[in-house]
């Protein structure tokens, strides 16, 4: 039953995302055909009239708005999020040429910033009020503080520009050809390293802090007490009670920090020039390609959604309690 | 150092930050050496003249970085303030009317947060014209919701107390409990969500301009380093110390000031923490 309800509400979401996206140029002062031709809207249009109506027909602007809404439905269901201004291409095949790269580095970021953050949250939560917790709890609000955008600019000018240890940008060497398989998988984790690091730095503040506090309530605990009184070493209460039981809600959480990961990846890509979605995303506001912008919005809008949906399903697997409430 | 703790240095140490931000924002024309719109030598090193030195047009580096002080802090200011008050406001409805009012207003919360907040944050701001007002337009349309279901979550659990159900059965209305008995009650939990709103809105109106969306007359921090980004090899010379770091620094000056608070006040207004955070630092 809880499966069934969670299911409609979040096809009623996507519902919502999608007619959100269909309204936004048609309610947005200008003309919807500018957006749909790339123009400044603020400029007034050198069309003719009959150009402009020959325009709106090939776009099918021209016909009701339900009949508009019904075809762009149609569409969608076929895949077709209509076709790029400045590439002159299908919007989707843009966003799946670049999509490996940016799951790539949100994927590999992701997993090392979860598992860092619990080790340094449990890790501060067990020195708690020592001199090793406020040092890292200081240090990771302070570094939570940086822009993505500053702090991979920062990283990009010390690590990158003056020690010269990691490329500038890109995701390998333009036109390289490799010896071997590892070779080319050393070049791609070369680029990968400054633009990970930098979501990892951005993100690792959100799972320190949440395990840590998950980590002092459980402290608190009887079983960690009776733990004690049983002559456990502290090590092994820390690893075998502590961890497991304060890892819960950090693992709900997890699945609800994937939108946060995809707007940071926006900017590291644009700082790093790396060829994925989000630099395709900031390309098509500068260049004022609207069908692009609107089609990944849509993507990334849907995959959040999708995140959260199982995030929701794991939850009420995970939980007894919460599946029989 | 008995009776000082970290919380409260960290504390005094953002509320320093944040004062002097504010005073630097009021007194913009007095302290900066220009008016960031007049033009000079472009692309000019640090001198006497031009202390961070000069951008690509020509604008006096130190003055726009001043200046724009004023616009972050209008817009999260701004922003921070509507967005509480609308959020308190539909939060006590929900909370205290219930029924289908509370119900609506809930699901519209729920859906606010389901959907990835600054991704279509983005594509509106894409759509509307650059400036100050469209960028505090879009932050307030999405900054009201956590609020709103905190507040909700507290009137729930206050309408129930006995004060406030004594206070009905000896005849007060609605309007007199809401005001006396639950507001009051709601205000420190609002506090601490006004300074986290804030910093937030800094974070992300800094995003937003990075990616060009900012008003490119009145410049932002974030619009600063948008063009200062722009300019081809900034990062390979020395130029990003005066064009960048300037507004980076400022911008995470102004998060940490708000953290800082946020985080000493957390506890004092909020004693249920206690238990939980309060073993810690």
């Amino acid at each position: 039953m809880h499966y069934i309800s969670k299911l409609t509400y979040y096809l009623v979401i996507i519902l919502i995302i999608l007619s959100i996206n269909f309204f936004l140029p048609r309610a947005m002062p200008g003309d919807p055909l500018a957006y749909v031709l790339g123009e400044n809207p603020d400029m007034p249009t050198r069309m003719t009239e009959e150009e402009r109506e020959m325009r709106l027909a090939e776009y099918g602007l021209d016909k009701p708005l339900l009949e508009q809404y019904l075809n762009y439905m149609v569409g969608l269901s076929r895949g077709d999020l209509g076709c790029s201004i400045y590439y002159n291409t299908p919007v989707m095949d843009e966003i799946l040429v670049r999509l490996k790269w940016t799951l790539l580095l949100t994927g590999t970021s992701t997993v090392i910033y979860m598992l860092l953050g619990i080790f340094l949250g449990a890790e501060s939560a067990w020195a708690r009020g020592k001199k090793k917790d406020t040092g890292s709890l200081i240090t990771i609000l302070t570094v939570s503080s940086f822009p993505t955008f500053f702090l991979g600019t920062l990283l990009a000018i010390f690590f990158a520009a003056n020690l010269d240890l990691f490329p500038l940008g890109g995701a390998r060497i333009i036109g390289a050809s490799y010896a071997n398989p590892f070779e080319k998988a050393l070049d791609i984790l070369h680029h990968l390293v400054l633009p990970a690091a930098t979501l990892i730095i951005a993100h690792i503040g959100g799972t320190y802090l949440l395990m840590r506090n998950s980590m002092l309530s459980v402290l608190g605990a009887d079983y960690i007490l009776s733990a004690r009184a049983k002559g456990l070493s502290e090590r092994y209460i820390m690893n075998r009670h502590a961890i497991k039981n304060a890892l819960l809600p950090v693992v709900t959480m997890a699945a609800l920090t994937v939108q946060f990961m995809i707007i940071g990846t926006i900017f590291v890509e644009k700082v790093f020039a790396y060829p994925g979605v989000g630099n395709l995303l900031y390309d098509s506001v500068l260049r004022r390609d609207y069908p692009l912008l609107q089609g990944i919005f849509l993507f990334i809008a849907i995959s959040v959604v999708i995140a959260n949906f199982i995030a929701d399903m794991t939850y009420l697997w995970l939980d007894p309690r919460v599946r029989d409430e | 150092m008995t009776g000082v703790t970290v919380k409260d240095v960290l504390g005094s140490l953002g509320l320093g930050i944040l004062v002097i931000l504010v005073a630097v924002s009021i007194f913009a024309p007095q302290i900066a050496p220009y008016d960031p719109h007049d033009t000079y030598k472009p692309m000019e090193h640090p001198s006497s003249e031009h202390l961070l030195g000069t951008n690509d047009v020509g604008n006096d580096i130190l003055s726009e970085v001043i200046y724009g002080t004023r616009v972050s802090l209008f817009i999260a200011f701004t922003v921070s303030i509507t967005a509480i008050v609308i959020g308190t406001a539909l939060g006590l409805i929900a909370g205290y009317s219930g029924g289908v009012l509370g119900f609506l207003i809930m699901r519209i919360v729920d859906i606010f947060l389901t959907i990835p907040r600054l991704v279509l944050i983005i594509v509106i701001a894409a759509f509307m014209p650059r400036s100050i007002w469209t960028i505090i337009v879009v932050f307030i349309i999405f900054g009201w919701v956590m609020t709103a279901r905190i507040v909700r979550s507290e009137v729930l659990t206050l309408r129930s107390q006995y004060y406030v159900e004594s206070a009905r059965m000896l005849g007060g209305s609605d309007l007199y409990i809401l005001w006396r008995h639950i507001l009051p009650n709601v205000i420190p939990l609002v506090v601490v969500q006004f300074i986290m709103e804030a910093s937030h809105v800094i974070i992300a109106e800094a995003g937003l301009s990075f990616l060009g969306l900012g008003d490119p007359v009145a410049r932002s921090w974030g619009t600063t380093f948008h063009y200062a980004f722009e300019c081809p090899n900034i990062i390979t010379s020395d130029v990003w110390m005066w064009w960048m770091l300037p507004p980076g620094l400022c911008i995470v000056a102004t998060v940490l000031g708000f953290t800082f608070v946020g985080y000493a006040l957390e506890e004092r207004l909020n004693p249920k923490l206690k238990t939980v955070v309060g073993m810690g630092v």
